[in-house]
């Protein structure tokens, strides 16, 4: 019969380590025997997905409604002007936003984000064309949403890749926000009078700046790290 | 209690199903197991047959749960099943009211154990037990062997009296209830939460015989002197972690109320002790935790305030307010009434159904019992323990890393004399 040399706790026969402190068990002349029966069964549980067609179905179905009511009352109210197409776009787009994740799973980061930026495109789009506004938006709204999308996108593969902690995550997301302003107001200038002079996107950024700061000097002191986890329970 | 005659027959849930059919989500599971490691491996077919003639002698483990516009309701469930799986590593998974054609009990076989796993709304330990002994005696008639209907072995050809469907909470609720008053935050207990579904499981065996012999010498009983292991071991815990400020350290310890009430329902009857030591005080030897322990539990089974305590709750779920509240509102606030009343002011639970007690004819066929609880809303370990004959088992089961607590606690039990086997499902 094995024992735990820290523990004192006898483990069962086929154990390889103490369950409690991970002490391996070393006992040349009675090695654990890997065929005999395991005290606990080695197969697991597997987790069906939930089903999500029937919330996709329920989403697309209030969409479609919300859709279809406002271009009847358009047919009533202000006939002359297409208002409810804002409506209808804004319905695509959230269906776009929603629903296609829900059907694919493990739907690829960069497909999604795609799509969704695509979405929010062509609703932008339409929105320039009713209001004969096409200057504004290749000038300035397709660079701001494309520049919107690639931190987006940077941001996605950052935390998918980098060992997501409370504080690292938080760290990224406050440094991404000051770039993609930063970005925007360079947009904005350019489109204006271009020429670049950085004024509110200069203090955001600086904001983000001393807030980022002392996030990375806890994330990389140790001791502080681990002061952080326990105070707040990481 | 039956709301209708005929084909629709169906169920209020009682207090305690109330709550936990409101909290069930993904990574909360109400599910507790039972097992039975019999002498000799498990015949698959003589235990599908004993479940097909045990289950409909229990007709409300017998239901699926519907949801209603204002509460969850119980109806009878007449799909096939519930069948014999395979065992899992990660027991106690989280239930799906939706799947496994509705059935919120179910049957596990490996090697020599025999496992249930029964939903919390459906009933407490104290009316499954009861469930299990009758699976148990019917399993081994099925393999020939003569078991008598005693001991609290029901009789499956017999059809199930009123008395064990009633809602016992309902029955006993009169006088004047009292809500608890608020408790303030305990120390959490919690560690890395591990990937999703798995679900650590470690064992410790002891002889009751050792556990009851020192427990005499303490003078108190075995539940409280487990109780007070578990409460020095994470009061220990928080001590090491040197927090700015320590918090109580307070467990959550059902008791079964049919000892005080009597009652023979299979249904959910009981309430919860919160014995609880604050070490901001200063520093608690164990034989002082030991008296804490001793005397709290003693005095939390005053019949009168655990009447007043079911009145309150069950008037709180009938309240008019409440009660036209639709489901969907409903259910969020009392996942977070739950968290604020049922999981801050605890450190953990321990729960102990006390020896399992079979008719002499039985025994010689089983030779150890189980119990496991199910993961809790935040990755934290609960215990909980069972005797039969001789061995005393006693699991930590949860879905954190760290072992912390389980070690610490059978460390304990092995410097105060009492000798521990210990198994587990961990793999690394």
């Amino acid at each position: 019969m094995p024992y735990c040399v820290h523990c004192g706790v006898e483990l069962d026969a086929t154990a390889a380590f103490c369950p409690l402190c991970h002490t391996k068990v070393l006992d040349l002349s009675q090695l654990p025997d890997p065929a005999a029966a395991q005290p606990f069964p080695t197969q697991r549980g597997e987790v069906a997905p939930v089903a999500k067609q029937e919330l996709a179905l329920l989403i697309t179905a209030m969409l479609a409604c919300v859709a279809a009511c406002c271009g009847i009352l358009n047919l009533f109210l202000r006939p002359d002007r297409g208002w409810s197409l804002y409506v209808i776009g804004a319905a695509v787009m959230l269906w776009l936003w929603i629903v296609p994740p829900l059907l694919a799973r493990g739907m690829h980061l960069l497909l999604r984000l795609l799509v969704d930026v695509v979405a929010v495109g062509l609703y932008i789009y339409l929105i320039s064309v009713d209001l004969d506004g096409k200057a504004w938006f290749w000038g300035l709204a397709a660079p701001i949403i494309l520049w919107g999308g690639a931190v987006l996108l940077l941001l996605g593969l950052v935390l998918r890749v980098y060992r997501r902690s409370v504080i690292t995550t938080l760290t990224i997301l406050i440094g991404s926000l000051g770039v993609f302003l930063f970005g925007v107001e360079y947009l904005i200038d350019h489109w204006l009078c271009a020429a670049w002079e950085p004024s509110w996107s200069l203090v955001v950024l600086t904001i983000c700046v001393g807030l980022v700061i002392p996030l990375i000097i806890v994330r990389r002191i140790p001791s502080l790290r681990e002061e952080a986890r326990k105070r707040f329970h990481l | 209690m039956a709301e209708n005659g005929g084909a629709s027959q169906w169920y209020r849930l009682d207090n305690a199903g109330v709550l936990y059919s409101a909290l069930q989500k993904e990574t909360y599971s109400a599910i507790y197991r039972f097992s039975a490691v019999m002498d000799r491996p498990v015949d698959r077919q003589a235990l599908q047959r004993a479940v097909d003639k045990t289950m409909p002698r229990f007709p409300t483990f017998r239901v699926r749960i519907k949801r209603g516009a204002f509460w969850y309701y119980f109806e009878p469930n007449d799909a096939p099943g519930p069948y014999v799986k395979d065992d899992i590593s990660n027991p106690c998974q989280p239930v799906r009211f939706q799947e496994d054609n509705g059935w919120l009990v179910r049957f596990y076989s490996y090697d020599c154990r025999i496992s249930v796993e029964v939903f919390h709304a459906v009933s407490d330990g104290g009316g499954a037990l009861v469930l299990f002994r009758t699976l148990l005696a019917v399993y081994l008639r099925e393999l020939g062997h003569a078991i008598p209907n005693t001991c609290g072995v029901l009789d499956v050809d017999a059809p199930p009296r009123q008395e064990e469907l009633e809602d016992a909470y309902g029955r006993y609720a009169q006088g004047k209830g009292r809500r608890m008053k608020h408790r303030g935050k305990a120390y959490q207990n919690t560690g890395t939460p591990e990937p999703f579904y798995t679900f650590n499981v470690t064992m410790g065996f002891c002889s009751v015989l050792q556990l009851k012999q020192k427990a005499g010498e303490y003078g108190v009983s075995i539940t409280e002197y487990l109780t007070a292991v578990l409460m020095k071991v994470i009061l220990d815990k928080q001590h090491r972690e040197a927090p700015r400020r320590e918090l109580p350290v307070a467990l959550a310890i059902p008791i079964n109320l049919r000892a005080w009430f009597p009652s023979e329902t299979l249904r959910n009857f009981i309430l919860t002790a919160r014995p609880v030591v604050d070490p901001s005080l200063g520093e608690y030897t164990f034989e002082e935790v030991l008296s804490q322990v001793h005397h709290m539990l003693r005095l939390s089974v005053d019949r009168k305030r655990m009447r007043a305590e079911l009145t309150g709750n069950v008037r709180f779920t009938q309240n008019r307010l409440l009660q036209i509240v639709p489901i969907a509102l409903k259910n969020p606030v009392m996942a977070l009434g739950y968290r604020i009343a049922g999981v801050r002011p605890y450190s953990g639970t321990y729960t102990n159904p006390g020896a399992f007690a079979v008719p002499p004819e039985m025994a010689p066929h089983i030779r150890r019992m189980e119990v496991i609880l199910g993961q809790a809303t935040i990755p934290r370990v609960h215990c909980a323990s069972i005797s039969y004959g001789d061995i005393m088992e006693i699991t930590f089961a949860g879905t954190q890393k760290e072992t912390d607590t389980e070690r610490d606690f059978f460390r304990f039990l092995i410097r105060d004399g009492v000798a521990v086997k210990v198994e587990s499902n961990r793999t690394e």
